[in-house]
């Protein structure tokens, strides 16, 4: 019984070793726990440690840059879960996308998911830029932080019109070629430029690989990049709340 | 160095002359808080209510998907996607080079350097009347070409108020 009793608590041991191991602190009990666990935390080490209230007021920000990035983060999850079933080629692209609404489990709920949050990120981003405007957040010491967001908002059209083309239906094929078909207007370097965008004269499988490529791994990958300068660039140039 | 210095006298200034400060401020809110677990949790429940929206949305609402690509088959109109229905919009109406690379081009310019052109120091709405206008005109013209764009043009890209009156399509 001893021996039992004794093995027992070896195991509680390890495990509460393990569990404490996964924190670098301990219950958030007390405010100076709380505050060292901010601090040392690595999911939670982008959020300063103690704020004021002016500064995250939601009537001030509306949660529209977090809701963004939270957005971001929902359409890569969705995005991996698509990609597993979805090949970029013109023979397999739309019935790979009739399967996942029809055949494969939560394929449905998960594209709709993407395609939504697609959307909403789109004008979440814009809603953002309009507040920063409208609260003269962009000035100094934010000037760059604002040509960073420029970036991040074009960013976001680009991903979303690359997405457009993946489902290889009549509306994203005629879509994309109205949209690449703009670009033909810019002189000297616009046909240059939708040639080298759909690797052809025509949105074909030349343009559905080169936009999966960019959409999947080129523009999330820079776009990623921006969000760290331009949260970093948060933090250094300070909050623009109740200044 | 020397701005700062220069703002920190300004902002001397209009205390003095008891103007209203450049930026506002609230001292119910200068509070300094933990951002641990108040402004951590805050942020947690939008993401959870953003999260439980999107599932009900996408149960409820099916993406499109129509027919498989038809290089041969020219739907009519053909649309781009609706975020760039704007400059769709603009090209039926003005010159290709002025609508489709001269236009977007100046917005994306004029839009970076926002902040080098606005030199005006003062964050208050009352004081920014100009630049509210502006922001907010850009705005309302944006949206109006953009819901033009998808609601308002049917064949050819023609103006049609099928839409509005239900015997479009």
């Amino acid at each position: 019984m001893r021996l039992v009793r004794a093995a027992f608590d070896e195991i509680y041991a390890l495990l509460a070793q393990m569990v404490s191991s996964l924190f670098r602190h301990g219950l958030p009990l007390t405010d100076k726990i709380a505050a060292r666990t901010a601090l040392t935390n690595f999911v939670l080490h982008i959020h300063p440690v103690r704020v004021r209230r002016s500064w995250i007021r939601m009537s001030y920000t509306l949660c529209l840059g977090g809701l963004s990035f939270f957005l971001f983060i929902v359409l890569t999850v969705t995005g991996l879960y698509l990609m597993f079933y979805y090949v970029p080629s013109t023979g397999h692209a739309f019935q790979d996308m009739r399967d996942l609404q029809f055949v494969i489990t939560f394929g449905g709920v998960v594209r709709n998911m993407h395609r939504w949050a697609a959307h909403l990120m789109v004008i979440t981003v814009w809603l953002h830029m309009a507040r920063v405007f409208l609260t003269g957040s962009y000035k100094k010491p934010r000037e760059f932080n604002w040509a960073i967001g420029t970036t991040l908002l074009l960013i976001t059209l680009l991903l979303s019109f690359t997405g457009y083309l993946l489902p290889w239906d009549q509306l994203s094929i005629w879509a994309v070629t109205v949209g690449t078909n703009m670009a033909r207007y810019a002189p000297i370097a616009g046909p240059f430029t939708r040639y080298l965008l759909l690797g052809g004269t025509v949105v074909g499988d030349n343009a559905l690989l080169r936009f999966y490529v960019l959409h999947v791994v080129g523009l999330p990958l820079f776009g990623f990049l921006l969000m760290v300068v331009h949260f970093w660039r948060v933090r250094k140039d300070g909050f623009s709340g109740g200044l | 160095m020397a701005t700062e210095a220069r703002e920190r006298i300004e902002a001397r200034r209009r205390v003095q002359q008891r103007e209203a400060p450049l930026a506002i401020r609230d001292d119910k809110d200068d509070e300094m808080i933990v951002s641990f677990p108040e402004f951590i949790f805050k942020e947690f429940i939008v993401a959870v209510g953003m999260t439980v929206f999107l599932v009900l949305v996408s149960i409820f609402l099916q993406a499109p998907l129509l027919g498989k690509a038809n290089a041969a088959m020219t739907p009519n109109p053909s649309k781009a996607p609706w975020y760039f229905l704007g400059l769709q919009e603009l090209l039926s109406r003005f010159p290709p080079l002025m609508a489709g690379v001269a236009f977007p081009t100046f917005v994306i310019v004029l839009m970076i350097l926002v902040p080098y052109v606005d030199k005006n120091p003062s964050r208050r709405p009352a004081e920014r009347k100009l630049a509210i206008i502006l922001f907010a005109l850009y705005s309302m013209i944006a949206v109006a070409l953009v819901v033009i764009g998808t609601f308002f043009r049917g064949h050819e890209f023609t103006w049609d108020w099928g839409w509005v009156l239900g015997s479009g399509q």
